[in-house]
């Protein structure tokens, strides 16, 4: 009777480890060697051979630069992001759990989500200056927003039985919040940081283009006005290559976050 | 003996967008402690309503309930729930262990005495070595047992049992019956056990409460006068069992007709 079942392996549709390995690189390898034979021999500046780009990129992403370059990138990036989920999430718990502020917030609230971040960066200039706190503003302010409505729609959508079941254990207040209503709503607040983190990257490269000294976006824009194009190209390959990072960093961190959910929603996939 | 819970003149009235639902018209009965009654009534009788009143989810438009001599205003401490949709209130995020202990941090209890009453509640509905599992990694009769063992945890005056076997497999929930009588003998709590199924009340409950169809009145109330030691074999196929039910039938198509008793 207390036989527990083991806990659920998410089942591979794709069989063996080689295989699905062969599966996940195939497109990417596909797609590079295309770029590789359509780009060589090219003479187009502008379109400079991978063979060309590939060869630079050692000499320009040195150790230093990377130091110099995409560590303050990165921590922009996360300055603004971690800002912006702590922002979002504690406005969207307030506003998703009081119908009354919901009602006087939300027509604000879609009308500032629509006005797109970019714009907002020479207000932002304006007020913030041209420093990092400037850039920091920029990305936490377009960050912000699906973060926040997800929280409101997560937060709200917390199931009624399980909240009168709290009500009913005296399970109020804080408790209530930390133990129910966040993980209730975290699959999508999770859904919200993922899409921020996309607008996070693009905001930060954006920022940096405007006025810097230095930084990924500050970098690409200095090479493409020398005339550097391969080692333009590099950072856009660099750029890639972090967004992806990044992305596989945000799963691995959703899976242990979000474990149950993953759990839960295997188990009645597979009893319906 | 002293009244566990105590329902008297409550009325519940519904208003919105100028409609007025009368649920409950004049609800009065009293459960003793240590007893077991089973409230039944036909669909839709406003059992659900009562309920809430009885938990302080709902405030009682006149009438009062007291919980252990003390008026209810919101969620009475000395009350457990144990809820129809098992898989909606067991929370998904946490093991087994934690569901049950949740609302025991909610108490003034050591972390020792906390995991103390956690083991023993689990290990009373048979499920000592889960408490490491998801509920979702349970079956439903196991995740209903799971709830079970987080209202005898919470250690009530008054268990408030609404359909709990209403989602389960006949198999499974002639098992729970047994493992609900089993642990009110064995620990002596108050349980006002609600449902829809007559074979049930008069299986389960020393007293059966017959509940009109609404605006809500007690259309009855039945001594079961069954033997204390039940079993699903013999109880249920006594003579006197036969006429006991037979009669709750009787009282609840009257009910629905809307004649009095």
């Amino acid at each position: 009777m207390t036989d527990i079942p083991p806990e659920p392996t998410r089942p591979s549709a794709w069989g063996s480890l080689p295989l699905r390995v062969l599966f996940v690189f195939a497109l990417p390898a596909l797609l590079i060697a295309f770029w590789w034979l359509t780009s060589d021999g090219s003479t187009n500046v502008y379109w400079p051979p991978l063979r060309t780009i590939l060869r630079t990129f050692p000499d320009v992403w040195t150790r230093a630069r990377l130091r110099a370059d995409l560590v303050p990138s990165l921590l922009r990036l996360l300055a603004g992001y971690a800002s912006a989920a702590v922002v979002g999430v504690a406005l969207g718990t307030v506003i998703g759990s009081y119908r009354k502020v919901r009602a006087v917030c939300e027509p604000v609230l879609e009308f500032l989500r629509a006005v797109p971040p970019p714009v907002l960066v020479p207000v932002i200039m304006l007020f913030a200056g041209i420093g990092d706190t400037m850039k920091i503003v920029v990305i936490a302010s377009g960050c912000v927003w699906p973060i926040l409505l997800n929280t409101v729609e997560g937060v709200r959508a917390v199931d009624s039985v399980m909240s009168e079941t709290a009500r009913s254990y005296g399970i109020t207040g804080p408790a209530r919040m930390r133990a129910v209503v966040l993980p209730s709503a975290s699959p999508q607040i999770f859904a919200g940081l993922r899409q921020a983190l996309s607008i996070g990257i693009i905001l930060m490269v954006i920022s940096e283009m405007f006025a810097a000294s230095n930084g990924l976006g500050f970098t690409i824009v200095q090479f493409q006005r020398g005339f550097a194009i391969p080692d333009m190209w590099t950072g856009i390959l660099v750029l890639g290559l972090l967004g992806f990072l990044l992305s596989v960093v945000f799963q691995l961190v959703e899976r242990r976050v979000l474990g149950w959910y993953h759990g839960l929603r295997d188990s009645s996939r597979r009893s319906s | 003996m002293h009244a566990s819970l105590v329902v008297s003149g409550l009325r519940k009235v519904y208003e919105g967008s100028g409609r007025r639902v009368e649920a409950v018209r004049d609800l009065t009965f009293t459960v003793d402690a240590g007893e077991l009654v089973c409230l039944v009534g036909p669909s839709g009788c406003g059992k659900t309503t009562l309920l809430k009143c009885m938990g302080g989810l709902l405030t009682p438009t006149s009438g009062e309930v007291l919980v252990g001599g003390r008026r209810v205003s919101g969620p009475p401490p000395g009350m457990a729930f144990v809820f129809q949709e098992y898989g909606r209130s067991l929370f998904p995020w946490m093991r087994v262990g934690a569901n049950v202990e949740l609302p025991l941090k909610q108490k003034d209890l050591s972390k020792a005495r906390r995991r103390e009453l956690v083991a023993d509640a689990l290990e009373s509905v048979g499920l000592a070595d889960a408490a490491g599992a998801y509920p979702w990694q349970l079956s439903g009769g196991m995740q209903q047992r799971v709830a079970i063992a987080r209202a005898l945890a919470y250690e009530p005056e008054v268990l408030l049992m609404d359909e709990p076997f209403a989602a389960v497999d006949a198999q499974t929930r002639a098992d729970l019956e047994d493992l609900v009588r089993r642990l009110w003998r064995q620990r002596g709590i108050t349980i006002l056990f609600v449902t829809h199924d007559i074979d049930e009340a008069v299986y389960l409950g020393e007293r059966v409460l017959i509940l009109s169809a609404s605006p809500t009145v007690v259309q009855e109330q039945l001594k079961v006068d069954l033997p204390q030691e039940r079993d699903q074999l013999r109880t249920r196929v006594a003579p006197r069992f036969a006429e006991l039910r037979t009669h709750v039938y009787e009282q609840i198509q009257a009910a629905k007709r809307g004649e009095p008793s």
